[in-house]
C-alpha cells in the first residue's frame, strides 16, 4: 500500500502504538456464523451430511454385521473340533504341568479330557467280541462347541449328554447295534462290566478330527470307563485335552504357544487346522470384508470432500468481503473447520444410527440364509469409533478445500474473474510447476491425510496385511488418479483445440465446460474414478473370493470314509458302492502300511528332538504310497519323484515341522521286518478333505512293495443314502467300518455358503453406498450450472440445447472416470488378490460394465441435480449477480 | 416495438410480500433508444428483465412486436428472446469457457441458420477486437469482454437490445467507447435500444428518459427531433 508516504501525527494526539495487537474472531462469533449458514442452506448441507451418514452408516452396518457374522462363523468352525485348542498326549500330565494347566483354566478357559482307545465289546448274551473305538468324555462338559445328537430307545432325538450318558450307560453308533444285533436298552459288555446302551449317536461334532479308530463308536464316561478296567497301565489309550478359551481376552495363537510350552511332548492343534478350506475361506473373507469397510468410510470422504469443495467455491465472493473488512484467513478457517466439524458431527451421528440400523436389519434380512440375530446390546464401542472415524475422515478430507481459502483474495469485491484468471495459459509443466509451488500446504495435506488413513485403516482392519496394502494402495491410486486424470483432460483439450470449430455447437460447448474455471472438472474426475476404482475393485475381489472357495468346496469332495479294507476285499468293495444310488465318482483308496521311525538324520527315535509331536506316535506312523501328488494335495518345498523305486519321502508340513523334517532329511522307517531308509524331497500340504489327508508320509511304490497292506477308502455319496450304502457295506463286509462325515461336510459347505452370501450382500451394499456418494460428488457441481444456463437461455437457447450440452459434459466425465477407474480397480485387485492367496482373471464384462455404468450414473445423477436449474427463471439469479 | 400494459411484480419475501413494479404502461416504437433511470431498487433491472421474458410478471402484459410473451411456453420465450433481443449485461456475463470468437456465435448457432463465422468475425473487429478473437474472457480486460458481449448481443441483428447498465463496470474511456457502440448501431440499424443506467450523460443520449420511483414510473420525457 502507500509505502514512503508517512503521515505524522499531529502533535496534541497520543503516539501510535508501535504494533497493534490485533483480536482475532472468537470461536463462539465463529460458530454463530458457522451455524447460520448451515441454516441458510439447508439442502446444500443435505449431501455432505448424506455423504458422511452414509459412509459411517456402511462403516459400522458392514464393520458390525460382518463382525458378528464372523463371530457366529468361528464359533461353528470351532464345533468342527469341539475346542478351541486340543492336546493329544499319551500319557497323564506330570504334577508340575497340571499345576500350569490349572493355572490356565484360573483365567476362564474351559478344559475337558477325552480318553481314546480301541477295545473290545460284546453283546451279554453273545460271548463274539467286535473291535470298537472307545471314547471316554465328561458329559457335564464335553462338548466345549457343538452338540452331540443322540437317538433314544423312544426314537427320540436329544442333544443332551449329561442326562443320557452315565456311569452305567454307554451311547452307541448304529453300525455297533447291526453288528452285535442289538438295540437301544440292550446290555453292551466292555472290559469286565456291562453297561446300558442309552442311545445311539447321530452326530459327535469332533469326529473329523478324532483319530480314525477302528471299529464301531462307543461314547462312555469317564468313570464309567475307569469302572471298566480298562486304563490300567501301559494300555494303548489316547488322551486328548480339549479348551475352550474366554473369547473376551485369549488370542487362539498366544494361547495356543502357551499350551505348547506347558505340553512340550503333546500334539497341539487349533481349530483353524481342522478344516484348511474353511479356515482359509474365513482368512479371506476376514480381508475382504475389511476392505469393503474402508471402501465405505473412503467413499463417504470423498462426498464430503466434494462438497464442501463446492460449498467453498460458491462461497468465495463472501469470503472476498470478509477479508476485504479486515478478516484474516485465519478467522475464516475458524468459522470453515467449526463448520465442517458440526457437518461430521451431524453425519456421523446420522450415520451411527442408520449403520445401527442396517446392523439389526440384515440379520432378519438374512435370517433365514444364516444363523445369525440381531445384536442384543447397543454396541456402543463400534458406534463410538464410527462416529469418530467419520468426523476425523470429514475433517481430513475437507482440509484441502479449506486450505484454498488462504488464495482467495480480497480483490475479489470488485472484480470477480480475477480470481478466474488464476492459471490460465502458459506451458502446462510450468502451470504444475507454479501449482505445486503455490500449494505446497495442500500437498502437506495429503501427507496427512494418506497418513492418517494408513492409521485407520490398520485400525479397522482385522487383517494387517489388507490394511498396509490398503493404505498404500490408496495413496498410490489417489496420486496416479489425479495424474491420470489430468492426462486425460490435457489430451481431451488437445483435441478440443484442434476440432473446436468443425464440432457440432452442443458438443464443443460441453467439452469446452470441463475446463470450467476452478478446475472442478479434474477434481469430480478424480472422486469419480476413485470411487469407481474402488467399488469394480471389491467387486473384483469378490468375484474372486466367491470363485475360490466355491472350487475348494468341491461338492463330490468324499464325506465317507471306510477303513480296514483288505486288499482281497478291494474289488467287490468297488463293485458294491458301484451299484449303490447317489454315489458321486469313484471309491478313492489309500494304502496304508503300519511302520515306525527308527531314526532321522542317523539320530535314533529314542533321542529325536521333536516338536509337540508325542513320543509314542513315532512307534506308530502309517505310511502310503502314491506315484504323484495326489489329489487335494500342494507340494510346499522340494519336487516329486519320477521314478517309482526312489528311496524318496514326501511329508506333509505339519508333521515335518513338528519332526523338524526338511528336503533333505534322511528318516529311516520300519515296517514288518524290513528297514526303509529315504530321503525327504519334498513337503506338502493337503486340504484335509481328501483321503491322503488321512497320511503324514507318502513314499514312491517301490521301496513299500510286498509289505501286508490295508486300504482306507473314501468316497461322496448323497447324505440321504448314506443309511442304505452303510447297511449294504456292513452287510457284505463285516469288517469295514463306515465313518459318516457327510452331515460335517455338509455344515462346511453350509459356511462357505453362508461366507459368500455375506461377502456378496455387503459388496452390494458397499457399492450401493459407494454409488449414492458419487452421485452426490456429480450434484455438488450443480450450483457452478445456475449461472451459465441463466446466459444461455438469455441468448435464446432451448431447455433442449441445455440439455444436449450438459448431457454431453456427463457422458465425457462419466466415461474418462469410469476408463480410469476400471484400470486401477483392475491393478489393485490384483495386488490384494494375490495377498489373498487368490488367483486374479480380468473381468471384461465388469470392467465394460463399470464404465458404461459410470457414464449412466454420471448423466442420471448430473440430470437428477440440474433439472431443477433448467426451470430456474433467468431473473432471480441476475439479481443475485 | 415493445408495449407494456400494467405491469406488476412482487416477490414474496419471507411472510413478506414485497413490490417491485406497481403497474406500469409503456410504449417503445421500432427504433427509439430509451434510457431508463432510477434509483437503486427502483425496478429498473425487473423492468428490463420482463421485457426480455427473463422472468414472468405477476400482473400485466409484455409485448413483442404485437405478440404477447406472457404465457409462451419457456422454448418459444427462449426463441424469442434469441430472435429479436440481444441483452448486455453489467458483468459482461460471457461464458468463460468458450473463446471470445466462440461467445459471439453462439446466438448465432443457437437461433439462425447458416454460417454465422463470418459475421461473428466482423462483428468482433468492428467492435475492435480483430485481434482477440481466439482469446479467452479471462484474458480480456472488462472493456474488451463488454464489447464481446455487444458483438454478441448483435450477431443475430435483432431488432431489440437490452441493456442493464453497460458502462457500469468500466472506467469512462471504455464506458464512452461501448456506449458509443450501442448508440452508433441504434442509428445506423434503427433497432430499438432499451438501456438502464444511473448515469446522466448516458441518459442524456437517449431519445427518450424514463424515470422510475417505487416501481411507478415517475416521469417520461422525449427528447425533440433534432
Amino acid at each position: 500500500m502507500a509505502t514512503g508516504v508517512v503521515v505524522s501525527p499531529p502533535p496534541s494526539a497520543p503516539p501510535l502504538p508501535v504494533e497493534v495487537k490485533r483480536g482475532s474472531l472468537s470461536w463462539s462469533s465463529a460458530a454463530k456464523i458457522a451455524v447460520r449458514e448451515l441454516r441458510n442452506s439447508r439442502a446444500k448441507f443435505a449431501f455432505v451430511i448424506l455423504s458422511v451418514a452414509i459412509g459411517v452408516a456402511a462403516l459400522i452396518g458392514v464393520r458390525g454385521f460382518s463382525e458378528s457374522f464372523q463371530k457366529t462363523l468361528l464359533a461353528e468352525a470351532r464345533t468342527i473340533m469341539s475346542a478351541d485348542l486340543s492336546a493329544r498326549m499319551f500319557r497323564q500330565p506330570t504334577d508340575e504341568e497340571e499345576r500350569q494347566l490349572r493355572a490356565l483354566t484360573a483365567t476362564g478357559t474351559q478344559r475337558t479330557v477325552v480318553t481314546e482307545m480301541v477295545s473290545m465289546a460284546s453283546a451279554t448274551n453273545d460271548p463274539v467280541p467286535l473291535l470298537v473305538s472307545l471314547k471316554a468324555i465328561d458329559p457335564a462338559v464335553y462338548p466345549l462347541y457343538g452338540a452331540v445328537e443322540l437317538s433314544t430307545a423312544e426314537n427320540t432325538q436329544t442333544t443332551d449328554l449329561k442326562r443320557v450318558l452315565t456311569d452305567s450307560t454307554v451311547v452307541v453308533g448304529e453300525d455297533l447295534l447291526i453288528r452285535l444285533h442289538l438295540h437301544v436298552g440292550d446290555m453292551l459288555k466292555v472290559g469286565n462290566q456291562t453297561y446300558r446302551i442309552a442311545a445311539t449317536v447321530l452326530r459327535e461334532p469332533d469326529r473329523m478330527s478324532s483319530q480314525m479308530g477302528l471299529g464301531p463308536r462307543v461314547l462312555i464316561s469317564r468313570q464309567g470307563l475307569e469302572r471298566s478296567g480298562l486304563l490300567q497301565r501301559g494300555s494303548r489309550s489316547g488322551e486328548r485335552m480339549l479348551f475352550k478359551l474366554n473369547s473376551q481376552r485369549d488370542d487362539i495363537a498366544t494361547a495356543r504357544a502357551r499350551l505348547e510350552k506347558i505340553l512340550p511332548d503333546a500334539q497341539v492343534t487349533d481349530f483353524r487346522e481342522t478344516s484348511p478350506a474353511l479356515t482359509e475361506g474365513l482368512n479371506r473373507s476376514t480381508g475382504l470384508l475389511s476392505l469393503i469397510c474402508l471402501v465405505a468410510m473412503v467413499l463417504g470422504a470423498i462426498g464430503v470432500a466434494m462438497a464442501m469443495r463446492a460449498h467453498l467455491q460458491q462461497r468465495i465472493e463472501i469470503l472476498a468481503i470478509m477479508k476485504s473488512i479486515g478478516a484474516r484467513s485465519s478467522d475464516i478457517l475458524r468459522i470453515y473447520l467449526f463448520q465442517t466439524l458440526l457437518l461430521g458431527l451431524i453425519g456421523g451421528l446420522l450415520g451411527v444410527v442408520l449403520g445401527l440400523g442396517v446392523e439389526w436389519v440384515f440379520p432378519l434380512v438374512l435370517g433365514k440364509l444364516l444363523p445369525m440375530r440381531p445384536p442384543l446390546h447397543l454396541p456402543l464401542r463400534s458406534a463410538v469409533g464410527g462416529l469418530g472415524t467419520g468426523v476425523l475422515t470429514t475433517l481430513l478430507f475437507c482440509l484441502p478445500p479449506l486450505l484454498e481459502i488462504r488464495k482467495v483474495r480480497p480483490s475479489l469485491v470488485l472484480r470477480r474473474e480475477v480470481e478466474e484468471a488464476a492459471g490460465a495459459r502458459g506451458a502446462w509443466l510450468e502451470r504444475i510447476r507454479e501449482k505445486v509451488r503455490e500449494s505446497k500446504l495442500q500437498w502437506l495435506s495429503m501427507l496427512v491425510i494418506v497418513a492418517a488413513l494408513g492409521g485407520i485403516a490398520t485400525g479397522l482392519s482385522d487383517s494387517g496385511a489388507v490394511g498396509r496394502w490398503f493404505a498404500a494402495g490408496l495413496c498410490s491410486a489417489l496420486l496416479v488418479t489425479l495424474g491420470l486424470s489430468a492426462l486425460l483432460l490435457q489430451v481431451l483439450r488437445m483435441f478440443l483445440a484442434r476440432t473446436r470449430l468443425r464440432l457440432p455447437s452442443a458438443t464443443r460447448h460441453a467439452l469446452a465446460n470441463l475446463y470450467r474455471p476452478g478446475n472442478q472438472s479434474s477434481a469430480v474426475l478424480a472422486a469419480l474414478g476413485l470411487g469407481v476404482m474402488l467399488i469394480l475393485a471389491v467387486f473384483l475381489l469378490q468375484r474372486g473370493v466367491v470363485r475360490e472357495m466355491k472350487t475348494d468346496a468341491d461338492p463330490s469332495t468324499p464325506n465317507v470314509f471306510l477303513i480296514d479294507i483288505s486288499t482281497q476285499e478291494i474289488a467287490g468293495l468297488q463293485t458294491l458302492l458301484a451299484r449303490q444310488q447317489g454315489i458321486r465318482g469313484k471309491l478313492d483308496t489309500l494304502p496304508i502300511i503300519s511302520s515306525r521311525i527308527a531314526s532321522v538324520d542317523g539320530v535314533a527315535a529314542d533321542h529325536l528332538k521333536v516338536r509337540n509331536f508325542p513320543r509314542r506316535l513315532l512307534q506308530s506312523v502309517t505310511l502310503t504310497w502314491s506315484d504323484e501328488l495326489p489329489a487335494g494335495s500342494k507340494l510346499v518345498t522340494g519336487q516329486w519323484w519320477k521314478s517309482t523305486d526312489a528311496s524318496s519321502l514326501a511329508v506333509a508340513e505339519h508333521a515335518a515341522q513338528r519332526l523338524q523334517l526338511h528336503v533333505g532329511s534322511k528318516v529311516v522307517f520300519d515296517a514288518g521286518d524290513r528297514t526303509i531308509p529315504v530321503t525327504v524331497v519334498a513337503t506338502y500340504k493337503n486340504d484335509g478333505q481328501h483321503i491322503y489327508g488321512r497320511s503324514e508320509f507318502i513314499l514312491p511304490p517301490g521301496p513299500l512293495q510286498g509289505l501286508p497292506v490295508v486300504w482306507y477308502g473314501a468316497v461322496h455319496i448323497d447324505t440321504a443314502k448314506v443309511a442304505t450304502m452303510q447297511r449294504a457295506v456292513f452287510a457284505a463286509y463285516p469288517t469295514v467300518t463306515v465313518i459318516n462325515i457327510a452331515d460335517i461336510l455338509e455344515t462346511l459347505e453350509g459356511f462357505v455358503g453362508q461366507i459368500t452370501i455375506v461377502v456378496r450382500f455387503l459388496a452390494g451394499f458397499s457399492m450401493l453406498s459407494g454409488a449414492v456418494i458419487l452421485a452426490s460428488s456429480v450434484a455438488s457441481t450443480r450450483f457452478r450450472r445456475i449461472r451459465e444456463v441463466v446466459v444461455l437461455k438469455t441468448l435464446g437457447a432451448t431447455r433442449g440445447y441445455v440439455a444436449r450440452v450438459f448431457s454431453v459434459e456427463f457422458v465425457v466425465l462419466g466415461l474418462l472416470a469410469g476408463l480410469v477407474g476400471a484400470i486401477f480397480a483392475n491393478l489393485l485387485a490384483r495386488v490384494l488378490m494375490h495377498q489373498l492367496n487368490v488367483t486374479y482373471y480380468v473381468e471384461w464384462p465388469a470392467t465394460f460394465l463399470a464404465v458404461v455404468g459410470t457414464a449412466a450414473l454420471a448423466v442420471i445423477t448430473g440430470w437428477i441435480a440440474s433439472f431443477r436449474i433448467l426451470g430456474q427463471k433467468p431473473l432471480e439469479i441476475l439479481r443475485e449477480q | 416495438m415493445i408495449e407494456v400494459r400494467r405491469l406488476k411484480k412482487s416477490i414474496r419475501n419471507g411472510a413478506r410480500t414485497v413490490d417491485i413494479l406497481k403497474g406500469i404502461d409503456l410504449h417503445v416504437p421500432a427504433g427509439q433508444f430509451v434510457a431508463i433511470m432510477g434509483a437503486s431498487g427502483s425496478g429498473k433491472s425487473t423492468l428490463l428483465g420482463l421485457l426480455a421474458g427473463l422472468d414472468a410478471p405477476t400482473e400485466g402484459e409484455v409485448f413483442i412486436d404485437g405478440t404477447s410473451i406472457g404465457g409462451m411456453p419457456e422454448d418459444a420465450l427462449a426463441q424469442v428472446r434469441g430472435r429479436k433481443i440481444g441483452f448486455v449485461f453489467q458483468s459482461y456475463q460471457l461464458i468463460p469457457t468458450l473463446t471470445a470468437f466462440e461467445n459471439v456465435l453462439l446466438p448465432h448457432e443457437l437461433n439462425s441458420r447458416g454460417d454465422g463465422k463470418a459475421r461473428a468475425r466482423m462483428l468482433l473487429e468492428s467492435v475492435g477486437l480483430g485481434d482477440r478473437m481466439h482469446h479467452y474472457p479471462v484474458q480480456l480486460s472488462g472493456g474488451e469482454q463488454q464489447r464481446v458481449a455487444l458483438a454478441r448481443a448483435f450477431v443475430v441483428e435483432p431488432p431489440i437490445v437490452l441493456a442493464d447498465e453497460p458502462t457500469g463496470n468500466l472506467d469512462s474511456v471504455n464506458g464512452q467507447h461501448v456506449l458509443d457502440l450501442l448508440v452508433d448501431r441504434n442509428r445506423g440499424v434503427k433497432n430499438t435500444l432499451v438501456l438502464v443506467t444511473h448515469d446522466q450523460q448516458i441518459a442524456d443520449r437517449a431519445d427518450r428518459t424514463i424515470l422510475l420511483r417505487d416501481g411507478l414510473v415517475v416521469s417520461d420525457s422525449i427528447k425533440a427531433q433534432v
